[in-house]
């Protein structure tokens, strides 16, 4: 039992970086219309901005975090304006295949610059353990699911709460009607890759320690949040989130119980069930539902 | 208020709009009719910077707006009620409403009395106003995109086929709301098919047929018109 429930935490910790980084994919998808195959290397860059910050350049913790997030956002500004806009009217397939592109240049530019040893980050809660009930558990697994609670919440509060976030969904939901009404769209869609880069950053960060920051972690990572949203419901945040930490309990309980062979097998064959069964997912809606 | 002049628009190579010449006062209610495909829609876009005019001008109080973005008409008074209504459907009544503030709505500044004068209007959204979009009824959907645009503090409304898809009756109510409107003085320019309701609330109307305006005149001329009373009355 002990031992199920250290697994179940840290199947919900890495669960919970896949939802944040499902999130960050579904935000961008939802707003912009883009589906951005760059999403995982996205996360390998949040991890390598803490590797800059925290590994390179020895700065101490609260700063350090707060340059790579910051680093991130302008990344997001800076993905928005050199591939999204100019991008903007060209056909979908055009679009994809740019995120495609951008995605194999971030790959290797992370290896240009980085080298291809991997790296490890050190948590600000290295070493540290509580025992609950018998179970050992990492400090940092506990945070990570702390912040990914955190994250959510506030992006929730962000998307309902505020007229920023109610106007980031009207944009996501009739782009034309949006203008309409006055609002400002250009700046909405570029916060919303600034907010999927954000997102992203903080799943790489949260990453770092419990992986090796490897320039090649992009693609798996984007495959499981990929699985994340198809199963969580296409689109659909709180379908991400659920989906995310599914396929972290499942990989992980899977790779202990079954065998750590096929955990990825696991998690994509649940997904590839979700495919035949139920494709629009847990939470997600019939496209005609949505009036 | 809002005068195109020698306007032309353009879908590719295909001219929607050509040469039209059309004038709102200050404080009147104009009514723009003709049948499907006539280039209402295309011009009332144009009006809010959804599509690019190919010659010709649109003025607001005497100053071109044609560079400006959509968001900066809004800001300059513009607001639009569009053909289907297009209602955010997973927005709520009130989430509907207040997204359409943009334009002036400061942080922390509340737009309570504008919401309380939409719903003094259309006291059905008000009993609504946590349910969805996509939810209402046509007839209150249709309410719903004009109180939307009025949110925005509009000086001058645009409101293209309110009755559409709408039973008679609902259609009747939705364009009793309009004079009410209209009678508090705000300047409204309505697209419309249904000739005798846009007829009923207009001061003047202008008939688009093809992509020009084929005829001109006050409401009263252009309901004893007998081109009109032919082609849109059906009498």
């Amino acid at each position: 039992m002990a031992d199920f429930f250290q697994l179940a935490i840290n199947g919900f910790a890495i669960g919970g970086v896949y939802a944040l980084a499902a999130i960050g994919f579904v935000i961008v998808y939802e707003a912009t219309g883009v589906v951005n195959f760059a999403a995982g290397q996205f996360v390998m860059f949040g991890t390598f901005a803490g590797v800059a910050a925290l590994v390179n350049a020895q700065l101490p913790w609260p700063i350090a975090y707060a340059a790579a997030l910051f680093a991130m956002a302008a990344f997001g500004v800076l993905f928005f304006l050199l591939v999204y806009w100019p991008l903007k009217l060209s056909p979908a397939v055009t679009v994809i295949i740019g995120t495609v592109a951008i995605s194999i240049t971030m790959q290797n530019a992370a290896l240009l610059v980085f080298g291809s040893w991997p790296v490890r980050i050190p948590s600000p809660l290295e070493g540290m353990t509580v025992e609950v009930g018998g179970a050992v558990v990492s400090v940092h697994a506990l945070l990570t699911m702390a912040i990914t609670a955190l994250l959510v919440g506030g992006l929730w509060f962000l998307l309902h709460r505020t007229s920023f976030g109610i106007g980031m969904r009207a944009v996501a939901q009739d782009v034309q009607a949006a203008r309409l009404m006055g609002l400002k769209v250009g700046r909405v869609l570029a916060m919303s890759w600034v907010l999927g880069a954000l997102l992203a950053g903080a799943a790489g960060l949260l990453l770092g320690p419990m992986w090796f920051a490897d320039v090649n972690m992009g693609d798996p990572v984007a495959l499981k949040a990929f699985a994340a949203t198809i199963i969580g419901g296409f689109g659909s945040l709180p379908g991400a989130v659920v989906g995310g930490i599914f396929v972290g309990l499942s990989e992980v309980l899977g790779a202990s119980y079954i065998s750590s062979a096929y955990k990825d097998l696991i998690s994509f064959g649940i997904m590839i069930g979700f495919l035949f069964v139920r494709p629009q997912g847990m939470f997600g809606e019939k496209i005609q539902d949505r009036g | 208020m809002l005068a195109c002049n020698n306007l032309t628009i353009a879908h590719g190579d295909v001219v929607a709009v050509s040469g039209v010449n059309l004038q709102v006062g200050a404080g009147e209610t104009v009514a723009l009719i003709g049948a499907n495909g006539a280039g209402k829609t295309t011009l009332l876009h144009t009006i809010s910077g959804l599509n690019k005019a190919r010659s010709g001008d649109i003025q607001l109080d005497g100053t071109s707006i044609l560079r400006l973005s959509s968001d900066r008409r809004v800001a300059l008074g513009i607001a639009q009620a569009p053909e289907g209504r297009r209602i955010f459907p997973g927005l709520t009544v009130e989430e509907n409403l207040v997204v359409a503030t943009a334009n002036w709505k400061k942080i922390r500044q509340s737009c309570a009395d504008d919401l309380d004068r939409v719903f003094q209007l259309f006291p059905r959204l008000k009993e609504r106003r946590t349910q969805l979009g996509w939810s209402l009824s046509g007839g209150e959907q249709q309410m719903l995109a004009i109180g939307r645009a009025l949110m925005a503090r509009p000086r001058l409304l645009l409101l293209d086929e309110p009755s559409l898809g709408l039973a008679p009756r609902l259609a009747e109510e939705v364009y009793e709301r309009v004079k009410v409107i209209a009678s508090a003085g705000l300047t409204i320019l309505v697209v419309e098919q249904n000739t005798v309701l846009a007829l009923a609330v207009a001061d003047r109307a202008y008939v688009l047929e093809a992509g020009r305006v084929v005829l001109d005149g006050s409401a009263a001329e252009l309901r004893n018109d007998s081109r009109v009373r032919e082609a849109y009355l059906g009498r």
